[in-house]
């Protein structure tokens, strides 16, 4: 029996949690040298981890990582790139002052005679690249004119360049046309071809389908399924995706579902999403599912004057509403609680009290004054309805748990007393005792009049709590289910454009 | 079976203005000249000519330096100071050695410019100062410094050799002995701007710090290097500054950097660091001398020079930054909105 | 460590309470060097010379916290003191001259505020341009000319003396400290500025109006410049186009920085700044006595300036360490690739 080399890369029992919440568990799988290694999973399967476990922009809690058989520490991103290992966004890191050969060379270019840069021998180093991956692009073309399709096949060549041995590609074709994925695969098939490993995260299952060799299925932060493309059906992939059982069903209270509150028509924003309609009533909890790019979050931002929207009307109890910022929202009673908790729901280094006022502040600060006793009142009336573990509203919100901090910023927007409330995604990365309290206020609050609107990614969060379901893919609405209707695989194959039956 | 790369159009014309920002400014150059040429008696005699060279190659030289700077994202203000330290060293020594070469003083000059340049570097590439106020700061220190070392004195016309005290009103082959130094070192910085991969290296750090830094690149050192350099084309400043001027005091080169910087910024480098180059500075600071030239020879008012400097730098970045914004906006809508429409029409087939 | 240790170790650990040590030993070190320091009358006069560079650096505090740079302030001082001052020698009643200066000062802060707030250009390249151009505006309204001879009614409120005693300076210095801290630490819109520094997003998020605030804080540097103008032309008697073009910029940064102002934003404390600037002023007056010279005067305050960054930025890395040193305000989450205009170069970059 011939000795088999060890896979190029080996995951072996990795895990990792943040805040009391399991991102990852358990994981192992292998990535085989030469080979197009899909990573499929809902939005919080553990997919992105895994990415910045291998990239080390994070370090296990358990488990390690094996190249060529021999375990390796990444300590940083920096390690990551001398071992080889390289990834790839959606939006290339590049260099955009400089031209395309010199952002693949940047820091390592070719040198003359003199130790002098040799420009030609760049351009003309980088123009046979280009060749080998079979595009035409100009070597001296300045990268700021490039679109995003280019910044990645210049990614690549980069990649090829250095001798990586892995490049991952995090949802590479959110931006491109269907042209641009061809092209894309092409240039990756040649990347294969030379023993370069490629592992694509992505939830396009036709896209997996054209052009991965292995797929690996990640659920809930677990190990699922590591199989050849061959052996999987869409459908079987989707069903490897959500496959869980829901006992673990959320109290849901019963809610008197009244008039329409929101109306939305033909909402777009030029590029981003278009044509969206639906429709909110006094009571109601909509689930909003999709995929991460489907255009929910920026839905959301758009009826919360965030991002201003280029079609489309809004009417709030049947008076015509325009969203020219968050304040204007707020006073006609919409409140939104935004998908990134520390980047856009918090101002870390300060206390719950103030967090926890900051939206109401107008209200908070007769004449100007601030009222700090009032803050704090405020602040505990909330921190008691919804459980927040803290010693006191003075204490600082970095130093919070990820699930006390959510609460902190669902108490900043319940404080605003909404009349339609949004959430972007409430419970992500938070432990299950918040999740349930969350759960319990959202169904709560609807009993008591107010509509709610849920981004979610978590299929039985979504199915569980809502009433209705909408689905949207690529920036559009494409599904609506009752409660009744929804069930995982229909509400995945929406997201994902499946059109196989479920079983 | 290859693909075609496209340019997306109009942004490909806005970045052929962009690249072509060296030949605007030359244009605006020439229109200048013409300008002044017409409207001013003495504008375009060979003795003005030679004025405005000798002044100008002294602001070329350090705008050079400035440029490197500048490239990875940062700032010297403290040329000003370090041209009156260099000065002062340049003119004292001569005065107590008179034999002293003046190239060895020269490059004693440029000792001082790169210890002080040095210094500048470790508090923003090593402490983590941020390079307005380090350089904000060692203005005031290395100005303390000449005072130190002068007791407040200045060092007099009268105690220097004749030899450095022709050396500036010299023309060999009709053009001043400073812009022959200006022209110099303006080759030499262009060229090791272009070929030195160490000095590409500040373009990478300018453009995108993050990348650079993931791509390998020491950025703690090149910066170091970058004000290095900056500091040692000071002093050559100063030397220069030294052999135009004579006569050395306290204040000497102060408010210097203003001119250094607004030279560079009309000169097409990004106050954001990434682009630039030494010829677009050395436009950019013939652009200014010879506008406030005219302007002297119109008699404006001397004032209006300083308030021109200032305003330049204010329309120069605000245009730059528009221009900039609003393509890269919309750039990425008209993409967007490209790839959905492409979708839907492969969606529907 | 034992909870007494660490209860006085909190009282103790706040940069104010260092500054205050500092300016003790100052003070003893200033004794020493002559007894005259100690006199009362020197002790009351230690502010006076530092009023208009006080207002100032009040009128940066705002800015800084609020996560930006203004570095054009002293010369739109140096505008506003030049248009009272041309004002008035043209005959215009000098109280009507004053209101002018604060006009002038604030509309030429509602510049950069446009610019800044409105345009999203970045507040570094912005106030270098206009410090420059203001600059060069005093030029353009006073020429090469000094102007003096202000009724005394007026140079009162900069130079004048209660029973000959009490610098009518120190009074207006803390009674803008009073009023300023309170704006700050007590107001909804000082909150803003809090939040604004330490993460505008967020702030954007929860429907505060960022570019209103933004706008407003530096009309707000502006204004304060224009009290800054009055007062130096009370304490000086005169003016010239070239005020403040010394080291003022330099003191008035490091008054802020010192005072525990985080340069990116976030953080500081008004009563942090007052008492970095009596350290400074303090300083100053002792360096005068020992015989110091002015340039090199300068030169230890800029060595202060860096030193106090430097601590910053140790204070910083040693977060969620057992050192911990208290700001008044809190302190924003920095990321230290790049210069202070990064959130302006997100928006310009893909």
């Amino acid at each position: 029996m011939a000795t088999q080399a060890p896979p190029l890369i080996e995951l072996r029992g990795l895990s990792k949690s943040y805040g009391g919440v399991q991102a990852v568990a358990d994981v192992s799988f292998a990535i085989e040298r030469g080979s197009v290694h899909a990573l499929v999973g809902e939005n919080g399967a553990g997919k992105s981890t895994l990415v910045k476990l291998l990239t080390g922009v994070i370090q296990p809690d358990e488990g390690d990582i094996a190249i060529n058989g021999a375990v390796e520490r990444i300590a940083d991103p920096q390690a990551a790139h001398h071992l080889g290992i390289v990834a790839m966004y959606q939006e290339p890191t590049v260099f955009p002052d400089l031209t395309a050969a010199e952002n693949i060379f940047a820091g390592r270019q070719p040198l003359g005679r003199v130790r002098t840069v040799d420009w030609r021998g760049m351009r003309a180093e980088a123009a046979r690249l280009f060749g080998e991956l079979g595009v035409d692009l100009d070597p001296s073309v300045p990268v700021r004119g490039l679109g995003v399709a280019d910044r990645q096949i210049l990614e690549i060549a980069k990649a090829l360049s250095s001798s990586a041995r892995l490049l991952i590609m995090d949802e590479p074709t959110a931006a491109l046309s269907p042209n641009e994925v061809d092209n894309l695969f092409k240039t990756v098939r040649q990347l294969r071809d030379r023993d370069v490993a490629v592992v694509f995260v992505s939830h396009r299952l036709e896209e997996v389908g054209a052009i991965a060799d292995v797929v690996t299925v990640l659920r809930d932060g677990r190990h699922v399924a590591t199989r050849p493309q061959t052996e999987l059906s869409h459908g079987e992939i989707v069903r490897l995706m959500v496959g869980r059982s829901l006992d673990q069903l959320f109290p849901k209270e019963e809610a008197e579902i009244g008039d329409v509150v929101l109306r939305v028509e033909g909402l777009g924003r030029r590029g981003v999403f278009s044509n969206v309609s639906f429709e909110l009533r006094r009571g109601e909890i909509v689930g909003l599912a999709g995929f991460v790019g489907a255009g929910r979050s920026e839905v959301a931002r758009a009826i919360f004057g965030i991002d201003r929207a280029d079609t489309g009307e809004l009417s709030i109890e049947g008076r015509r509403f325009r969203p020219r910022s968050p304040r204007a929202a707020l006073s006609r009673g919409l409140a939104y609680l935004p998908e990134d908790r520390l980047q856009q729901g918090l101002v870390q280094p300060m206390s719950i009290a103030i967090n926890t006022s900051m939206a109401v502040l107008p209200d908070l600060t007769p004449g100007g004054v601030l009222r700090p006793r009032r803050e704090r009142a405020l602040a505990r009336r909330f921190m008691e309805q919804l459980r927040i573990k803290a010693t006191s509203p003075a204490q600082v919100v970095r130093g919070l748990s990820g699930g006390n901090q959510q609460k902190v910023v669902l108490s900043k927007w319940l404080a605003a007393e909404p009349r339609i409330l949004i959430l972007d995604e409430p419970t992500h990365g938070v432990d299950v005792g918040t999740k349930a309290d969350v759960h319990r206020t959202i169904s709560h609050l609807a009993a008591q009049g107010l509509t709610i609107l849920l981004i979610s990614s978590e299929l039985p969060e979504i199915l569980g709590m809502s009433d209705r379901v909408l689905v949207m893919r690529e920036g559009r609405l494409v599904a609506e289910f009752t409660r009744a209707e929804a069930t995982q695989e229909r509400v995945i194959e929406a997201a994902a454009g499946v059109r196989e039956v479920a079983a | 079976m290859s693909v075609r790369a496209r340019v997306v159009s109009p942004q490909g014309l806005a970045e052929t203005v962009f690249r072509l920002r060296e030949l605007g400014i030359f244009i605006a150059l020439s229109l200048t000249v013409v300008f002044f040429s017409i409207r001013a008696t003495n504008f375009a005699t060979a003795g003005n000519w030679r004025d405005i060279a000798t002044d100008v190659s002294i602001v070329i030289v350090v705008a050079v330096g400035e440029t490197m700077v500048v490239l990875t994202r940062n700032i010297d203000l403290s040329v000003g100071s370090i041209v009156g330290l260099a000065a002062y060293a340049s003119s004292n020594t001569l005065a107590d050695h008179h034999g002293m070469p003046l190239v060895i003083t020269a490059a004693l000059a440029m000792a001082i410019g790169l210890a002080c340049g040095i210094g500048n570097g470790l508090l923003v590439a090593v402490g983590r100062i941020p390079a307005i106020i380090a350089t904000l700061a060692t203005l005031a220190i290395y100005r303390g410094v000449l005072f130190q070392v002068t007791h407040g004195e200045n060092v007099f016309a009268s105690q220097l050799p004749q030899n450095f005290l022709d050396f500036a009103a010299k023309t060999p082959a009709g053009v001043p002995s400073l812009a022959w130094i200006a022209i110099g070192v303006a080759l030499v910085g262009g060229a090791v701007l272009r070929w030195a991969p160490w000095a590409r290296d500040f373009y990478a750090i300018g453009s995108n710090p993050d990348a650079a830094r993931l791509a390998g690149i020491p950025t703690t050192r090149r910066v170091m290097t970058a004000f290095a350099i900056s500091g040692m084309l000071a002093g050559l400043g100063g030397f220069m500054f030294a052999a135009r001027f004579a006569s050395v005091d306290v204040v000497a080169g102060r408010g210097f950097e203003l001119d250094v910087v607004t030279a560079v910024v009309i000169g097409g480098v990004n106050v954001f660091g990434g682009s630039g180059t030494v010829l677009g500075a050395v436009l950019g600071a013939l652009l200014v001398a010879t506008i406030q030239n005219g302007f002297t020879l119109l008699h404006i008012s001397e004032f209006w020079k300083i308030f021109f400097n200032g305003a330049a730098i204010v329309v120069v970045v605000t245009i730059d930054a528009l221009i900039t914004q609003r393509l890269q906006e919309n750039l990425r809508r008209r993409r967007r909105a490209e790839i959905m429409s492409a979708r839907e029409q492969a969606a529907e087939t | 460590m034992s909870g007494l240790g660490r209860a006085v170790w909190r009282v103790v650990a706040r940069w104010e309470v260092i500054l205050i040590v500092l300016i003790v030993a100052t003070g003893i070190w200033s004794a020493t060097l002559s007894s005259f320091f100690l006199q009362r009358a020197n002790l009351l006069d230690l502010l006076t010379p530092y009023i208009f560079l006080g207002l100032l650096a009040f009128g940066l505090t705002f800015v800084v916290i609020a996560g930006e740079i203004d570095i054009s302030v002293v010369s739109t001082m140096a505008v506003a003191a030049a248009s009272f001052a041309h004002l008035w020698n043209a005959g215009v009643n000098v109280w009507l001259a004053a209101l002018a200066a604060l006009v002038v000062g604030t509309g030429l802060g509602l510049v950069n505020g446009l610019l800044i707030g409105v345009l999203n250009l970045p507040s570094l390249a912005i106030t270098l341009g206009t410090l420059a151009a203001y600059r060069g505006l005093a030029y353009l309204i006073l020429g090469g000319e000094a102007i003096s001879g202000f009724p005394t009614s007026f140079t009162n409120i900069g130079g004048g003396y209660i029973r000959n005693e009490l610098p009518v300076a120190l009074l207006v210095l803390c009674a803008f400290a009073l009023v300023l801290g309170l704006l700050l630490h007590a107001t909804r819109f000082g909150r803003y500025l809090y939040a604004l520094g330490s993460n505008r997003e967020a702030a954007r998020y929860s429907g505060i109006p960022v570019t209103v605030v933004r706008v407003t804080v530096f009309a707000l540097a502006g204004l304060m410049a224009g009290f800054a103008a009055i007062t130096y032309l009370g304490y000086y008697g005169s003016v010239q186009a070239d005020a403040g073009s010394g080291s003022e910029l330099i003191d008035v940064v490091t008054a802020v920085v010192l005072g525990g102002v985080d340069i990116f934003g976030g953080s500081g404390s008004m009563l942090g700044v007052l008492l970095a600037l009596i350290l400074v002023a303090e300083l100053r007056n002792g360096m005068q006595l020992a015989n110091v010279s002015g340039a090199t005067q300068d030169m230890v305050i800029g060595g202060l300036l860096i030193a106090a960054i430097l601590a910053g930025n140790a204070l910083r890395a040693a977060q969620g360490g057992r050192l911990r040193i208290k700001r008044a305000g809190s302190r924003k989450e920095v990321t230290q690739n790049s210069q202070l205009d990064s959130p302006v170069q997100a928006t310009i970059e893909t």
